[in-house]
């Protein structure tokens, strides 16, 4: 374990090096609460309530998932192992003695905890500039149900990530694949929209997934809606953790063997 | 003129040749591009099912919205987008020099040495959406019409390259334009969800005067709604004038600053 921590502890002073990306990174998270703020204000100008949701839960929902969003960084890892495949350059995890998807798992830690921080502090000052009424619930369970689940939809989606990357040692190229993934993403996690909006057969399908579990229902927990899914979000999630290890168990069995490190 | 498109219709036969070696690629633009625009699609769907307008917009103007958007972009993406943004690099590797050595013009070459085709099926998808808008409008659509939103789409279009390569002759002065290009994707990603109808106070500033992005697909979607004031119109062709004043102005003092490799 502390091969792991030290790994963690390295990305993490790393991400020290660009300080400048830091600072953009918080700015550029207002993009989605000013798209929210703008369209929605619009929209509450004409009605009081949009499924469920006032101008203000709108907005606290919007600051929370977007802080989450922020939060969830592991794209980068399969444009990694897809780049470093493709390069030949994938060899140096492969000799160092840890677990490969340890070490990603690691990662993604090192760099989410440094940005902790810094996100929170910008979901703060996006509170206080857009004048939002934040509405957040004071349930202890509720709340430490919703950090469990995104816990376990950041480890969820390090795994997707991965696995997604190590199928370069089949396909070769999959970055045009890698960026419809995240189109998609986008729109199943619901950080553009609530999922609340959809129609009622689109979300209780959408329950089986495991992407409603990474931002959206948190978010919703959170601003004091859908308890009653709290447990079964963390079953389901769960449930597609076990799934995905299963199957990056057997596509690396599969097709590490292909690799020769010398690049494609 | 004779020369320059030549010289254009050269570098097509040259990008032709090159994509038939990397087949696996050629319609990686459109699906990328392809499925944002369908995301967009059935998020304001979404949106519309629970409202019945965003301002004056009903849900068929939106749709236009997003297929005009589309329409631009498939365009860029067509034509100058994959040269244009090789800009930074070339600068910084000094590959700018076999540019500025050739009897053509830099700009020109640039903007059409890599064309994409395999972007086309983007085109043809905008064109649908557009269709789609108008059925969902039920307008009676006229060739006047049409005509006048085939040129602002046309003028928009040279907007969005003023602000493309404007962004990208940020590298002729400062080691890095990623940061630029991270705002102008940041202000792509905003203005594509949002008219500029919504925008108001100093956003409206911002996103239609400072970075026009807010006005690009909002004017051709106004003049075929017949929304289009004197005053709407007489903006967008001031912002346009300005930017490619701002853009010509900037490459050609980037140009003088270039000192080959590591400028």
């Amino acid at each position: 374990m502390r091969k792991y921590r030290e790994i963690a502890k390295t990305y993490l002073k790393t991400q020290l090096a660009w300080r400048a990306d830091v600072i953009f990174n918080m700015v550029f998270t207002v993009g989605r609460i000013l798209f929210a703020f703008l369209l929605w204000r619009v929209i509450f100008a004409q009605k009081e309530t949009v499924a469920g949701f006032t101008f203000h839960g709108m907005l606290s929902y919007y600051i929370i998932s977007s802080f989450f969003t922020q939060l969830e960084m592991s794209h980068g890892i399969s444009e990694e192992i897809a780049a470093e495949i493709r390069n030949g350059i994938f060899s140096k995890y492969i000799v160092i003695p840890v677990n490969v998807e340890g070490y990603f798992a690691a990662m993604e830690l090192g760099v989410v905890l440094f940005y902790l921080f810094f996100d929170f502090a910008a979901a703060f000052i996006w509170i206080f500039l857009f004048g939002i009424e934040f509405a957040i619930i004071e349930d202890g369970l509720i709340i430490a149900c919703a950090l469990v689940m995104v816990l376990l939809g950041l480890f969820f989606m390090v795994q997707l990530n991965f696995f997604l990357g190590i199928l370069t040692f089949k396909y070769e190229e999959i970055s045009t694949f890698l960026m419809i993934k995240n189109n998609l993403a986008a729109l199943v996690t619901g950080s553009i929209v609530p999922l609340a909006l959809f129609p009622d057969t689109v979300v209780s399908f959408m329950r089986f997934l495991p992407f409603y579990y990474v931002t959206y229902l948190p978010s919703m927990l959170l601003t004091g809606r859908c308890a009653d899914e709290a447990a079964r979000g963390l079953a389901v999630l769960a449930c597609w953790c076990v799934i995905l290890q299963a199957a990056i168990g057997i596509a690396w069995r599969r097709y590490a063997k292909n690799y020769d490190g010398v690049g494609i | 003129m004779r020369k320059n498109i030549r010289v254009i219709k050269a570098l097509i036969r040259l990008r032709f040749q090159n994509l038939m070696t990397f087949r696996i690629g050629f319609f990686g633009p459109f699906l990328v591009d392809g499925s944002l625009f369908v995301v967009q699609l059935m998020i304001f769907s979404a949106v519309y099912a629970n409202v019945e307008r965003i301002g004056s917009w009903g849900h068929g103007q939106m749709i236009l919205y997003i297929g005009t958007f589309s329409l631009i972009n498939a365009v860029n993406m067509v034509v100058y987008f994959f040269g244009i943004s090789s800009i930074p690099w070339k600068v910084k590797s000094g590959e700018m020099d076999l540019y500025l050595t050739k009897p053509v013009s830099p700009l020109l070459r640039l903007s059409f040495e890599r064309v994409n085709p395999g972007s086309i099926p983007l085109v043809l998808m905008s064109l649908v959406i557009i269709a789609y808008g108008v059925h969902k409008t039920g307008m009676e659509i006229g060739a006047g019409t049409v005509l006048s939103y085939l040129f602002w789409v046309g003028l928009m279009t040279l907007l969005y390259y003023d602000m493309e390569v404007m962004m990208r002759c940020v590298s002729f002065f400062l080691v890095s334009s990623a940061k630029m290009e991270q705002l102008e994707e940041a202000c792509l990603e905003l203005c594509m969800q949002l008219p500029g109808t919504v925008f108001y106070g100093v956003y409206k500033l911002i996103f239609c005067c400072v970075l026009p992005y807010g006005i690009m697909a909002t004017v051709p979607v106004k003049s075929l709604v017949g929304e289009c004031t004197p005053g709407t119109a007489l903006h967008a062709l001031i912002v346009t004038c300005v930017f490619t004043g701002i853009t010509c102005a900037l490459w050609k003092g980037g140009i003088r600053r270039y000192n080959s490799a590591s400028s």
